[in-house]
């Protein structure tokens, strides 16, 4: 018999793959903040790494190891891990996402460099690489999403 | 391409979300289908046509079928 607060097995999976998505951004969320967390106390520079000055990052070799291991785990394993648990529309989504960041990566940089070495721009960075990737896979990804919604 | 997804969903009267959880999918993916968004790929072609008892060609329509 139905009642009002009945759900079908459809709907409780959708709340099961939810309650999963949840679960997984809580401990993306947490690996973050650990991320921050660690740098704020363990770097003895005056560099920071979110605002691109690493030449005047000092950090233990033991602590760079696990900070290292932890960007890894959140920037590469957890969202290659996601690919195989999430459905085949958002799994599209991210693919565009990730290939328009890594495209703009292959043909930005040399594109700078070029621009550079012709007295247009300034010498390319490696942080100027990475917001490159970063920014562009957001564009991508947001133009994915929203043209598939 | 075209698709009666919406129409059958309505004759079993799910929700989205419940059609989505039956196919194990997102309920956005169920909506961008009904909406033409976005193509299923060939196994959740046949999860829906299996879900409703029917043929993929009975859901589906190409755009050059006649």
């Amino acid at each position: 018999m139905n009642t009002q607060t009945d759900i079908g097995p459809g709907e409780a999976r959708m709340k099961a793959r939810r309650r999963r998505e949840i679960i997984t951004y809580v401990f993306a969320s947490l690996l973050g903040g650990g991320i921050g967390i660690i740098l704020s106390v363990a770097d003895q520079g005056d560099g920071s790494l979110f605002l691109g000055e690493w030449e005047e990052m000092v950090l233990d070799p033991t602590i760079a190891v696990i900070l290292a291991t932890t960007l890894l785990l959140s920037l590469i394993a957890l969202p290659l891990w996601a690919f195989t648990v999430t459905d085949e529309l958002v799994l599209k989504r991210n693919l565009i996402g990730y290939t328009g960041g890594s495209m703009a990566v292959m043909g930005g940089v040399p594109a700078w460099a070029v621009l550079h070495a012709g007295g247009l721009a300034p010498e390319p960075t490696a942080q100027g690489a990475w917001a490159i990737g970063f920014f562009v896979t957001m564009i991508a990804f947001a133009f994915a999403w929203i043209s598939s919604r | 391409m075209k698709n009666r997804l919406k129409v059958l969903r309505a004759e079993h009267d799910w929700s989205q979300a419940e059609l989505a959880g039956r196919l194990d999918v997102s309920r956005q993916a169920v909506n961008a289908i009904e909406t033409g968004k976005h193509d299923p790929s060939l196994p959740l072609a046949f999860r829906i046509a299996r879900l409703f008892d029917m043929t993929i060609e009975e859901i589906f329509q190409d755009g050059e079928t006649q």
